[in-house]
């Protein structure tokens, strides 16, 4: 699991290569954490999900997670690119439904729905 | 002048598993335990509380394979540890899931049920061994023994409520550990407990939002449903 972040204008992309699975959600986690406590701060967060190939239970449960820190830390956030089967463990995990994540189509539309 | 060696920080209690929560939440004012673990709701809400939280405690994974044909993806359980955890309740659980080779969180479920009163009285014995309820026997006629559980000071029985209401009333995104107690708790009838039956109509939608965002816990909720509907058709059998 690979995550590299980007600043698209006052957006902070997060992107997210390969599977999202037990062993991978630790470091994951820890490496969203990291980017949330940036002393510069975060003004709006996108994770950019386009090759994301595989999320597992504890994989859904980072995005919870983070969805609930970056929502008390007042950070917009959105979810991009949602591939299957990525698309289809958020949806029958009820996390696309939920109204928790902004999910879009495209990174662009994430980064100008977070700094709107 | 004597040394005297300061005394080590309180340790803290460790958190209130799921299952815990849901025996605490069945609780009535008087003690005496409102649904019984024979019934599909909290019975498998019990064993789906167990197999979440072997989940969040790193034990057990889930993931997704989709069906041939026309049939619904399944959740299927992947054992990641078998290290107990030493809460007896879910190391059976742990147990019976490594032992018994690859099977969906449905099948789990069904399975496992008939074990979920033994997985009360584990998490009932816990709570009473935290301080948290006391057992008591009593007497119905003086000839029924029944066993009363009434909760000491009430503190984590409050405190689960407050989150409860902060999901659904204060609008805060759940912890997945929140989140699988207000669904399981809602199948299992355990809202009405401290919420009315107008709160409830009124917080549908939220409740069906927020609860269960957890692949496990779906699993779980579509097994209950099953067997719930499994049961229907039975008594609509007519009998020869």
């Amino acid at each position: 699991m690979e995550i590299t972040a980007q600043e698209r204008g006052r957006a902070t992309v997060l992107a997210l290569r390969g599977r999202l699975d037990f062993d991978a959600a630790d470091g994951a986690g820890d490496r969203l954490d990291e980017v949330l406590a940036r002393p510069e701060g975060v003004q709006g967060l996108v994770l950019d999900a386009t090759d994301l190939t595989y999320v597992s239970s504890a994989g859904l449960r980072v995005f919870l997670t983070l969805a609930k820190d970056a929502s008390e830390a007042g950070i917009p956030m959105a979810i991009a690119g949602l591939q299957q089967p990525v698309a289809r463990v958020f949806e029958i995990s009820g996390l696309s439904s939920a109204r928790i994540f902004d999910i879009r189509e495209s990174v662009d539309d994430a980064v100008e729905a977070v700094t709107a | 002048m004597s040394m005297t060696n300061p005394s080590p920080p309180p340790v803290p209690a460790p958190p209130m598993s799921l299952v815990e929560e849901l025996c605490l939440l069945s609780i009535e004012d008087d003690g005496t335990v409102a649904v019984t673990a024979g019934e599909p709701a909290f019975g498998m809400g019990v064993v789906g509380g167990c197999l979440v939280d072997l989940s969040l405690r790193g034990r057990l994974d889930a993931e997704v394979r989709e069906a041939e044909g026309d049939e619904p993806p399944e959740t299927m359980i992947i054992v990641i540890s078998t290290e107990p955890t030493g809460e007896p309740a879910l190391d059976s659980v742990l147990a019976a899931v490594a032992e018994g080779g690859e099977q969906s969180v449905v099948e789990w479920t069904r399975q496992l049920f008939p074990q979920a009163g033994t997985l009360v009285a584990q998490a009932l014995e816990r709570l009473e061994s935290r301080g948290i309820i006391e057992a008591h026997e009593a007497r119905f006629l003086w000839v029924l023994k029944s066993r009363r559980y009434p909760v000491i000071e009430g503190r984590e029985l409050q405190e689960a409520k407050l989150r409860i209401s902060e999901v659904l009333l204060g609008g805060a995104i759940p912890s997945t550990h929140d989140s699988v107690l207000i669904g399981l708790a809602s199948i299992s009838g355990l809202l009405r407990g401290f919420l009315s039956d107008a709160e409830l109509r009124r917080l549908e939608e939220r409740i069906l939002e927020v609860g269960s965002l957890d692949l496990v816990s779906r699993g779980v909720e579509r097994a209950i449903e099953e067997e719930i509907a499994f049961r229907a058709r039975a008594m609509m059998v007519p009998h020869m």
